[in-house]
């Protein structure tokens, strides 16, 4: 294998699946539109076909190019109304969208090529497409006064969205409009987005300027339930509007009531009209990386100029602090634009999520309305990509733990159809992205039978909901009566939180019995660089992710109390529990830890629903910081998130807050009321 | 598809004098017509703004450019289109996917040049 050949798979790769999302968007927004396929998203779909046709046949992978040469075969009798629409039709789109899919996997991992059954699909589309199509009876454009010229130069599909458009009841016009030779592509479009929101433009014909100056005409064939006074309204003054047939109804049936967007026919060609540069993501890693260099060498001048004031060197430090503060400034520039070429929107994964919740609730026979929100909102490339999974799990869950089966929804009093929203949207530095159903919702005693059942509590001990909760993240739990194939694969929602924890997200629950459940999951923006607050305990310095912090406080050591042998703090009435981050890590602390006056600053920290307020000896400072990972042997310290360069060879390590509360809450507990 | 036909094309230029003019929709195929002496026109039939059947009829109802000859290339799956191109005046028809000499040979013909 040649580096070549390596490139030309990795650029096919990523166009196909660029192509492949979007097809898979555009087959959910088919599906939603039942009979009445609007013909611009028919058209959309035959040409995503098209480019990934042409794409594969000029690259040589063949299976792909077969496939997709195929339903380009069939798209095309769809979109002349030779194949009519059906379950089959849909459910053979969704799954050769898939094999598809699977095929493009396949390039770089073989083993993938044997779930695919090329062959087999083939034969579906075969079947399909020679199905009898619909019978028409004589002539539909009989009653239709158009001139032999603008019939003849109908394309055989613009044609038959004519006979579409009289068989719906629509009004045929024909819209005639002469312009100047200079300008005439402007006007010309400008009309037609006009006219589309009220119809469909069928044709456009070019003729000699009819007016026989030195212009050109054109005669729009347009079919609209509009009247002709709306029309000729706008199309405009100039525009001469002739109706060549009534339409039957003056009132459009609601499923007709489409509206087609202004500028839907787009491009044929595979020529992009897009204004973007493909990156490597490896590439944007790099110059992240550089970045994250120079935010280190700047903190290195941050504290060259501290030392030089404290030594009163007054000139030099004054004009440092002016340097540095410039190089600060343009530094955050270039880190913000460097993020941006990052971001992709959450939208990108929401076709793939569109496709497992089909095919998740079709096995489970439950009926799922999935509605998908926040497309845009956007995130680190990376981070999207690694949430892909355990979002796929959390609505894995949903629909098979949370989603009642249509006879029961029934029997609640609520619409068979169950409805799975997937909702994304940025607050603050984070993004926060709830999927949430309309099922049965968490009920805390089923929980304990099972977490008793399981070993994991006593059957004495009290159960409310937030310790429910806690319980379904625990590992090895799992509600289903018997393990279904679909959430039982060996992962439990306790690995859905290690892996948001990875990339310094938390996970929550929202629940209401009987009514349903939010699984809310925060996420940073980006994992690269993060403002973090660095505090001092003992004779350690530790960063904290700005993130996690709400607020600090000082105190004295008389104001921590204990409750249920429990260190905690009264924040607001709130009671705080504290965790002493010296006690956590094991960190010698010189000072009189339990005098009434020794002065402590808690900074209150925040993963998901959780707080905890983390008692430090000194808040330092807050700064940038760039994390680095520490390495395997490390890794398996839990609380830590990396270590991180603040100064000339300082290394310090960065605190996570999330796994900190789960693995050190009891142990700082039982440590500070063994005293 | 429309570089691989001006690269081609343009492979034909070494053995004859050939002058490309390129069009990337129908409406850019209208501004052009006027400030050139066309000896052929290539066009194919799914264009943006109007499509190829129309560019054709425009063509060969205009006096100044109906002697133009035209080659009109499109999919296999449109044999009804091709019958309507032939009717409308186009000289020429060419199935994609097609091979270079197939289209160098069409082009000869439209050109009055013997083929090669």
């Amino acid at each position: 294998m040649t580096k070549d050949d390596d490139r030309v798979k990795e650029e096919f790769t990523s166009e196909a699946e660029e192509l492949l999302d979007a097809l898979s968007n555009d087959l959910v927004e088919f599906e939603s539109q039942g009979r009445n396929v609007r013909p611009e998203l028919v058209n959309k779909i035959f040409r995503e076909i098209h480019s990934l046709k042409g794409l594969a046949g000029m690259l040589g992978f063949v299976q792909i190019s077969e496939l997709s040469h195929n339903l380009e075969d069939m798209l095309d009798k769809l979109r002349m109304g030779k194949v009519e629409i059906s379950r089959d039709l849909l459910d053979l789109l969704y799954d050769a969208v898939d094999s598809l899919n699977r095929l493009v996997i396949a390039i770089h991992d073989p083993a993938m090529e044997a779930l695919v059954d090329v062959p087999k699909l083939t034969s579906r589309i075969h079947a399909l497409v020679s199905q009898k199509a619909p019978e028409q009876k004589g002539d539909p454009l009989a009653g239709l006064e158009i001139d032999e010229q603008t019939r003849k130069s109908l394309t055989e599909y613009e044609e038959h969205r004519l006979v579409e458009n009289v068989k719906s009841g629509r009004a045929i016009y024909l819209v005639e409009v002469t312009f100047d030779f200079s300008d005439f592509d402007e006007k010309l479009r400008a009309i037609t987005a006009a006219l589309s929101p009220l119809g469909e433009v069928i044709s456009t014909l070019p003729a000699i300027d009819s007016s026989g100056g030195n212009g050109i005409s054109f005669r729009l064939l347009y079919g609209s339930d509009a009247d002709k006074a709306a029309v000729i309204d706008t199309a405009g003054r100039e525009a001469n509007v002739r109706s060549l047939r009534t339409g039957a109804s003056a009132v459009a049936p609601a499923d007709e009531a489409v509206v087609a967007e202004p500028g839907a026919e787009e491009d044929f060609t595979l020529r992009s009209m897009s204004r973007t540069v493909r990156v490597d993501i490896g590439k944007l890693d790099h110059v992240m990386n550089i970045v994250g260099e120079l935010i280190i060498e700047k903190n290195h001048l941050e504290g060259v100029t501290r030392t030089l004031q404290l030594q009163n060197q007054r000139m030099v430090s004054h004009e440092l602090v002016k340097i540095s503060r410039n190089f600060d400034r343009k530094l955050n520039e270039l880190q913000k634009s460097v993020i941006e070429t990052r971001m992709v929107p959450i939208g990108q994964i929401y076709s793939k999520l569109g496709r497992t919740v089909r095919k998740v609730a079709r096995e489970l026979r439950k009926e799922i309305d999935l509605v998908l929100r926040g497309e845009d909102t956007e995130l680190d490339k990376m981070m999207v990509e690694q949430l892909t999974d355990p979002l796929m799990h959390i609505i894995r869950n949903a629909i098979d733990h949370g989603i009642e089966p249509p006879e029961q929804r029934v029997a609640a009093g609520k619409p068979a159809t169950a409805r799975v929203v997937l909702n994304a949207y940025q607050k603050g530095n984070s993004v926060v992205i709830d999927v949430i159903d309309d099922g049965r919702g968490i009920d805390p005693e089923k929980v304990k039978q099972v977490a008793v059942k399981r070993g994991l509590m006593q059957p004495k001990e009290q159960i409310d909901l937030p310790r429910a909760c806690e319980l379904l993240f625990t590992p090895g739990f799992s509600t289903a009566a018997e393990v279904s194939e679909i959430s039982g694969r060996g992962v439990g929602l306790d690995v859905v939180r290690k892996n948001l924890q990875e990339l310094k997200g938390s996970i929550d629950i929202i629940s209401d019995i009987g009514k349903g459940s939010t699984f809310r999951i925060m996420l940073p923006i980006t994992l690269a660089i993060i403002q973090a607050l660095v505090v001092r305990a003992g004779d350690e310095n530790f960063a904290i992710p700005l993130t996690s912090v709400e607020e600090s406080l000082r105190i004295r050591g008389r104001e921590i109390t204990t409750v249920e042998r429990r260190e905690v703090f009264s924040l607001r009435n709130f009671a705080l529990p504290l965790l002493r981050l010296s006690d956590a890590f094991q960190v010698r602390d010189g000072r009189d830890t339990s005098s009434p006056d020794t002065k402590w600053f808690i900074v209150v920290t925040r993963a998901g629903e959780r707080m905890v307020g983390i008692l430090v000896d000194a808040l330092v400072r807050q700064q940038e910081i760039v994390i680095k990972s520490i390495g395997d042997r490390l890794k398996a310290i839990p609380g830590i998130a990396g270590a991180t360069e603040i100064g000339e060879n300082e290394i310090i390590l960065v605190v996570d807050v999330g796994s900190l509360i789960d693995n050190y809450g009891p142990t700082a507990r039982m440590a500070r009321s063994g005293r | 598809m429309r570089a691989y036909v001006t690269t081609l094309v343009e492979s034909f230029h070494d053995e004859e004098e050939v002058e490309i003019v390129e069009a990337s929709s129908g409406f850019e195929a209208l501004k052009v017509l006027p400030h050139h002496k066309l000896d052929a026109i290539l066009t194919d039939i799914n264009m943006p703004d109007i499509n190829g059947l129309e560019l054709v009829s425009f063509i060969k109802n205009h006096p100044g450019y109906k002697a133009i000859p035209i080659l009109v290339i499109s999919t296999e799956s449109s044999e009804e289109d091709r019958k309507r191109a032939e009717a409308l005046g186009a000289e020429e028809y060419l199935v994609k996917p097609f091979a270079p000499e197939d289209l160098l040979d069409k082009l000869r013909r439209l050109l009055g040049k013997p083929s090669a």
